[in-house]
C-alpha cells in the first residue's frame, strides 16, 4: 500500500500504467483529497443515486397498485354490475312470470312491483354502465342494450297489464310472441357486455402482472446495487482513513527525520567548536570571538527550532486562547521590522514596504500577529530564491462578512508552490516533495502555524501562488470597532511565542 | 229457459238477501255510526294512459254495474273494487251502483253466467294495491280517498265535478286520523 501511495504521488501521467493501476492511482488521489471531490461526495452521489432508483421503483408500485385499483373499479366492479345487471333482468321477466301463477290481484299487483322494481335497477344500471362506455364498442352496446330494454319492458307492459286483467292466455300469447325474443336480446347484449369485461380485466391483469414483475426485477436491482455501493463506499472510506493515516506517519517520520538532522547540524558545529576551544587550539582575541560568535549563531538556531516546535505544540493544546485587543498597525510593522531585522540582513534580502496611510487599528494580539508575519517572512526567505526580493504590503479591503478589514500582505519572487500542493500546505509537517530535495531545511510547522494563529485571532491566512514566479501570502485582520478595548502596546524583539 | 237459466234462478234463491223485494231507495243503508262524522271525497281514478277526463254518474252506474265494457279508446275496462265492507266500496255501491252489496253480488253473478259480463270485478285489498293496480293496466278503473291519491293514476270528473268541489256528490266518512 506504502508503495501505492509512494506511486500516486510520484508517478507521472505519461508513464505507462496498466488499467487497474490507473483507476487505484486515480482513487488513490481522490482519497488522499488531491482531486477536488470528497469521499463524503461521493457517499452523497451513491445515495442520490439509490434514491433516485428508490423513486423509480415506488414509482412503478404506485403506478401497480393504480392499475390494481383500476381493474377493481373498472373490470371486477363492472362484472359485478354486469352480474347485477344479469339478475335484475331475469328478476323482472320472473316477477312478471309469477303474476301468471295466482288469480289473486293483490299477489299479481305485488309481483308486478317487484318486476317494476327489478326494471328500475336494470335502467339505472345500464344509464350507469353508458356514462362509464369510453370506446365506440361500448358506447353502441350501452345504446343498444338500453334500447332492446326498452323493446322488453314495453311487451312486460302489455303482459303485465293482460295479467292483472285477467286474460291469461292473451298474457302468455304476447310473452312467447314478444317478450321471449325481446329478453333474449337483451341477454344478448349484457353476455356480449360481459364478455368485454371480461376481456378488458384479462388484459389489465396480463398488464399489472408485467408491472409487478418488473418492480420486482428492479427492486432486486436496486437491493443489490445498494449492496454494492455500500461495500464500496465502506471500502473508499477504509482506504481513504488508511491513507490519511499513513500519509500522517510519513510525514511525522519525515518530521523526525528533519528535525533531527536540523537539531544535528548545529549540535555538531556546537561540539566541535567546544572541542577545540577545550583542547586549546583556538588561540588569540580574534578566533575566540569567530567561535563565540559560531556557537552563538548556532545556539540561537537550535533555540528558534525548539521554540517553534514548542509553539506548535502550545498552540494545539491551548487554541482560541488569545487575548484580542485594538493592535495599532503601526506598532505592528514595528514589531515585525525588529523581529526580523536578523533574518533579512542574513539573507541578504530586500524587504520593500507598501503600507496604506491612515489604517485603522486591527483587532488581535500583537504577539501572535509578529509570530505570524515573522513565519511568513522567515518563509519567504528560505523560498524566495535568488532574486533575494521580499514586499510587505499593508491596505485595508472590504470583509466578507464585516464590513473591512487589514490585509497584510507579503510576497516573494522565489520557487512558488504547485496548485496541487497549495491544498496541503498548512498541513502540520508537511513539506513538498520538491523542499526536500533540496537544501532548504524545515520543520513543516511554519505555515501550519501561521494558520493557527491567523485563526486564533479571529483572522484567516490565504494564499495565491504561481510555480516558479512567487508566493504572496496575506494575512487578514479584521479592523478594531470603537467598543473594542485598549490598544497594544508596542513591542520589540524577537516574537517567537504566543500570547496564552 | 236453458240450463243457464236454470242456475241462475237456483243460485239467486240460495243467495239473495233478507228484505226481498226492497227498492233500491229502501236497500240503501243509512249511514252507520262510523258515517256520523266528517266525510272526505272519494275520487274516481283511471289508468294515466286513458284519455276520458270526465264521466257522467249514468256512465259511472254502467261500468261499475258492467254494463259497459270497453273505453272510448277500445281499451278493455277492468273494474277495481276494495273489499266488501270497506267504506269506500260502500259508497260506490250505494251511490253509483244504487245497491246493496248483496245485490251487486247477485247482479255481477247474473252478469257473468250470462255472459253480460266479461270480467269480474278485481278486488284488492289496500288503496296502495288499489292504485298499482290501475297504474298497470291502462283499461282499469276504481275509486280512492283523496288521501290516498298520488301521481301514478288520473283522476276524472263525474258531472263534470272534481272531488273538491263543493257539489261532488262521492264521499267516505274520514278514516280515523284524518
Amino acid at each position: 500500500m506504502a508503495r501505492k501511495l509512494k506511486f500516486a504521488q510520484q508517478g507521472s501521467p505519461g508513464s505507462r500504467m496498466s488499467l487497474p493501476d490507473r483507476f487505484l492511482r486515480l482513487l488513490d488521489r481522490f482519497l488522499i483529497g488531491a482531486l477536488p471531490i470528497k469521499p463524503i461526495v461521493l457517499v452523497f452521489v451513491f445515495c442520490c443515486a439509490v434514491t433516485l432508483v428508490g423513486v423509480l421503483v415506488v414509482g412503478d408500485l404506485g403506478n401497480a397498485n393504480a392499475e390494481a385499483k383500476n381493474i377493481f373499479t373498472s373490470s371486477i366492479q363492472g362484472l359485478q354490475s354486469i352480474g347485477d345487471l344479469q339478475y335484475d333482468a331475469q328478476e323482472t321477466r320472473r316477477a312478471t312470470l309469477y303474476a301468471l301463477t295466482t288469480k289473486d290481484s293483490n299477489l299479481q299487483v305485488m309481483y308486478a312491483d317487484q318486476s317494476r322494481d327489478a326494471d328500475q335497477r336494470v335502467k339505472d344500471g345500464i344509464s350507469k354502465y353508458s356514462k362509464q362506455a369510453i370506446r365506440p364498442a361500448e358506447v353502441q352496446l350501452a345504446e343498444r342494450l338500453k334500447r332492446d330494454w326498452d323493446a322488453y319492458l314495453a311487451i312486460r307492459d302489455e303482459v303485465l297489464a293482460s295479467i292483472l286483467e285477467g286474460s291469461t292466455k292473451e298474457a302468455v300469447n304476447l310473452d312467447i310472441a314478444g317478450g321471449v325474443p325481446a329478453f333474449e336480446l337483451v341477454r344478448q347484449d349484457l353476455k356480449q357486455i360481459k364478455h368485454a369485461y371480461d376481456e378488458d380485466a384479462s388484459v389489465r391483469i396480463a398488464n399489472l402482472t408485467a408491472v409487478s414483475r418488473a418492480s420486482s426485477r428492479k427492486l432486486i436491482f436496486v437491493l443489490c446495487f445498494a449492496f454494492l455501493l455500500s461495500l464500496a463506499a465502506v471500502s473508499a472510506i477504509q482506504r481513504g482513513q488508511m491513507l490519511g493515516t499513513m500519509r500522517l506517519a510519513n510525514l511525522q517520520m519525515e518530521f523526525v527525520a528533519s528535525v533531527s538532522h536540523e537539531l544535528r547540524t548545529p549540535l555538531a558545529v556546537l561540539n566541535s567548536a567546544a572541542d577545540n576551544i577545550a583542547d586549546g587550539l583556538v588561540k588569540g582575541d580574534a578566533a575566540m570571538q569567530k567561535y563565540g560568535a559560531i556557537l552563538q549563531n548556532q545556539s540561537r538556531r537550535m533555540s528558534t527550532m525548539v521554540n517553534e516546535i514548542l509553539l506548535f505544540a502550545s498552540t494545539e493544546d491551548r487554541q482560541n486562547r488569545y487575548v484580542l485587543q485594538r493592535v495599532p498597525i503601526r506598532a505592528v510593522m514595528e514589531s515585525v521590522v525588529t523581529s526580523t531585522q536578523g533574518l533579512i540582513h542574513e539573507g541578504g534580502v530586500t524587504l520593500e514596504q507598501y503600507v496604506e496611510p491612515n489604517l485603522p487599528d486591527v483587532l488581535g494580539d500583537l504577539v501572535a500577529i509578529s509570530q505570524c508575519l515573522h513565519n511568513l517572512i522567515g518563509n519567504a526567505i528560505k523560498y524566495g530564491g535568488d532574486k533575494k526580493w521580499i514586499s510587505l504590503t499593508v491596505s485595508t479591503a472590504p470583509a466578507k462578512d464585516r464590513g473591512e478589514e487589514v490585509r497584510i500582505a507579503i510576497a516573494d519572487r522565489g520557487i512558488g508552490i504547485d496548485r496541487s500542493e497549495l491544498a496541503h500546505i498548512f498541513d502540520p509537517f508537511y513539506r513538498s516533495p520538491r523542499v526536500n530535495g533540496t537544501q532548504i531545511h524545515g520543520t513543516g510547522l511554519g505555515l501550519s502555524l501561521a494558520k493557527k494563529i491567523a485563526e486564533g485571532i479571529g483572522g484567516r491566512l490565504s494564499v495565491i501562488s504561481e510555480l516558479g514566479m512567487g508566493s504572496t501570502f496575506t494575512l487578514h485582520l479584521q479592523v478594531a470597532r470603537n467598543d473594542d478595548g485598549e490598544q497594544a502596546t508596542p513591542v520589540s524583539g524577537s516574537a517567537t511565542s504566543a500570547h496564552s | 229457459m236453458g240450463f243457464r237459466a236454470i242456475l241462475t234462478i237456483a243460485l239467486l234463491l240460495a243467495i239473495w238477501p233478507r228484505g226481498t223485494g226492497a227498492t233500491a231507495a229502501e236497500i240503501v243503508e243509512p249511514p252507520g255510526p262510523e258515517q256520523s262524522g266528517p266525510f272526505e271525497p272519494l275520487a274516481i281514478v283511471v289508468n294515466r294512459s286513458n284519455p276520458e277526463n270526465n264521466l257522467s254518474m249514468v256512465e259511472l252506474r254502467k261500468i261499475f254495474l258492467g254494463e259497459r265494457s270497453h273505453w272510448s279508446n277500445g281499451r278493455r275496462i277492468t273494474l277495481v273494487m276494495r273489499e266488501p265492507g270497506e267504506p269506500e266500496r260502500k259508497t260506490i255501491v250505494r251511490d253509483v251502483c244504487g245497491m246493496s252489496e248483496d245485490q251487486l253480488k247477485i247482479h255481477v253473478l247474473h252478469g257473468l253466467f250470462t255472459g253480460e259480463i266479461l270480467v269480474s270485478p278485481k278486488i284488492l285489498a289496500s288503496p296502495a294495491g288499489a292504485r298499482k293496480f290501475i297504474f298497470n293496466v291502462p283499461g282499469a278503473i276504481g275509486y280512492l280517498r283523496v288521501s290516498d291519491l298520488d301521481s301514478t293514476v288520473k283522476v276524472v270528473s263525474v258531472d263534470n265535478l272534481w272531488p273538491g268541489d263543493r257539489d261532488y256528490k262521492l264521499r267516505v266518512p274520514t278514516q280515523a286520523g284524518y
